[in-house]
This record gives C-alpha cells, sequence and structure tokens, in this order.
C-alpha cells in the first residue's frame, strides 16, 4: 500500500513537473568580430569604411560636426523550472557592442568592440 | 489516510512561490585612472569597452556602463478548497542589486567628470487579496528589465504623440543626455510624455 502511494506521489510530481527555455535576441548582426575590424585603422579609415563594413548602426549620435555610431545586439537567455508549487526562472542578457567615433571630416578617430562570449 | 489527505490538500491550498532572476550585462571593472594626467576617451574605451549607455551633450559625451541583478519572489495561495474559491491571495518581493558608472567628455575627448555608484536595496513589493483572479501584480520589475533604447531610436518619431512631441528631451534619443534604469516618467525629461 505504502509502496502505491509512494508511485501515485511520484507519478503525480512528474506529471505536475515542467521546463521553460527561452531565448531572445535583438539589434543589429555581430559583424564586428576582430577579424572584420582589424583593418580599421585611427586616423584613416572612414565612415563610409565602418558603414560598409558592418552595416547601418542600431543609433547614431552627432555632437556637432562630430558623429558616433552604435551597433548593439542584445541576447537574452532564460530557463526555468516549473514544479508547480515552486517554480523557477533564470535569465541573462548580455549586450554585445560597438562604437565609432568620427571627426568632422569623417575620419574614424576612436572605437571599441565587444564580443561576450557564449555559454 | 487523514494525515496524507490532509498533506495534499495543503499542496493544493498553498498554490505557488514563484522566483525571478534577471542578470543584465556583465560585473564592471574598476575604472583605473592615472593620477594627475590627463585621460582620453580612447583610453577609457580600452578600458571599459563600449558604454551601454551614450548621448551627445552641449559639453561633448556622457557614457554609462551598467551591471543589473533584480530579484523576484511571489508567494501565491488560493482558498478554493476552504470553500471561498473566489479569493486569493498574493504576497511579492523585489531586490534590486547593480553597478552604474558615468563618465563624461568634453569636445576634446578629454575625461572631464567619473561617477560611480553600487546599491543592494528592496525595489519593492506587496500583498494583496483578490477575487476569483491575480488582477493586480504585487511586484513590478518592467521598467528595470527592458531592454535597451537604441533598439527603439530610429522609431523615436513614430510614437504616440506626448512622446513623439518630447522628442527634443527624450533621453533615449541619444543627443539629450541619458537616464537609468528605472528612472520615474513623471517628472523631469519625460514628464510632457504624460505617462
Amino acid at each position: 500500500m505504502k509502496t502505491r502511494s509512494l508511485l501515485l506521489s511520484l507519478a503525480c510530481a512528474l506529471l505536475l513537473a515542467g521546463c521553460a527555455q527561452y531565448d531572445n535576441q535583438r539589434g543589429v548582426e555581430v559583424s564586428w568580430r576582430e577579424s572584420a575590424t582589424r583593418d580599421l585603422v585611427r586616423g584613416q579609415s572612414t565612415r563610409a569604411d565602418v558603414l560598409a563594413l558592418l552595416g547601418p548602426p542600431s543609433q547614431v549620435i552627432a555632437l556637432g560636426e562630430e558623429t558616433a555610431l552604435y551597433y548593439l545586439f542584445e541576447h537574452s537567455e532564460g530557463e526555468g523550472l516549473i514544479l508547480i508549487l515552486y517554480n523557477r526562472m533564470r535569465i541573462n542578457t548580455r549586450y554585445d557592442r560597438a562604437i565609432f567615433f568620427f571627426d568632422d571630416n569623417d575620419v574614424l578617430t576612436e572605437y571599441a568592440t565587444q564580443i561576450n562570449e557564449r555559454d | 489516510m487523514l494525515y496524507r489527505a490532509s498533506l495534499l490538500a495543503a499542496c493544493l491550498i498553498l498554490s505557488a512561490c514563484t522566483q525571478w532572476r534577471f542578470n543584465l550585462g556583465s560585473p564592471l571593472k574598476k575604472l583605473e585612472l592615472p593620477p594627475e594626467s590627463v585621460t582620453y576617451l580612447s583610453e577609457v574605451l580600452v578600458m571599459l569597452g563600449p558604454p551601454q549607455r551614450i548621448s551627445a551633450s552641449d559639453g561633448g559625451y556622457v557614457l554609462a556602463w551598467e551591471h543589473w541583478h533584480v530579484k523576484e519572489n511571489a508567494l501565491g495561495f488560493s482558498l478554493g478548497l476552504l470553500g471561498a474559491d473566489f479569493m486569493s491571495i498574493d504576497v511579492g518581493d523585489m531586490y534590486a542589486k547593480g553597478e552604474f558608472l558615468l563618465a563624461t567628455f568634453d569636445r576634446e575627448h578629454r575625461l572631464s567628470s567619473v561617477s560611480r555608484s553600487t546599491w543592494d536595496n528592496r525595489g519593492g513589493g506587496g500583498r494583496a487579496v483578490q477575487p476569483f483572479f491575480s488582477f493586480v501584480d504585487v511586484v513590478e520589475t518592467g521598467d528595470l528589465v527592458g531592454r535597451l533604447p537604441q533598439h527603439r531610436w530610429g522609431a523615436s518619431m513614430l510614437q504616440r504623440l506626448p512622446e513623439a512631441l518630447n522628442d527634443g528631451s527624450d533621453p533615449d534619443a541619444g543627443e539629450n543626455g541619458l537616464e537609468q534604469r528605472g528612472t520615474p516618467p513623471n517628472v523631469g525629461q519625460r514628464s510632457l510624455e504624460m505617462h
């Protein structure tokens, strides 16, 4: 009788248990890897070079005659445990990004890139 | 038998405990500034990488890096088995931990100020007795875990009218300063958006 109850409880627990997986990606394609940007030279490369290499940015920022191009890729990954009585969800969001500054002659003055390692 | 039935009833009455964990970004590196020397934008970008937020300002650029960890705990009780199936009880709490680094640069790209803040606070919570369903959330985290504003930049003039009219002061535009997550929209630069 006890074994039967135990098995019934276990079956109930398994039937009522669940899991969830979540993945969400927003932004521009990550094209600013080291292999792609190594040819960019501060003081020589132009805004046209960067746009040709990386495509349209997420945002354009203007300061007087200067401009900055900002590229952003946002990636959220989540996983969850659903046990009806107890549920737990964990979501990690990382931001791959790149920024390029240009002077009033559209020449690249500074830039930085960051790509987070995939788990 | 009675014991088992009571245990089952208790499990059904205590309907659920739910925990959410949000981790946004990576922990910030320490900004080591060389003593008594001018620091340029290029050096800061090498130390910290591209910022999460950036805006032009009258005097130059404002850059911000951030890391957030948000915890949300919610506990819900249903009184259905006690004969009160028209009523539910909800209890919730939220905690936010994070760091924010703000750096401003003049038009010559020289660092003009740095400010860093860290926090580990209770961000709110509540209790509710509600009829039939949980109509009202007792924990609100939407304004802390949303997407970065750069994704909406191109559509800034396609928002509903009060927000489109406020485009000249919108902190998401990248030309008018920036704001941290969770900044109340009813005051300051967003007050014209009539939230």
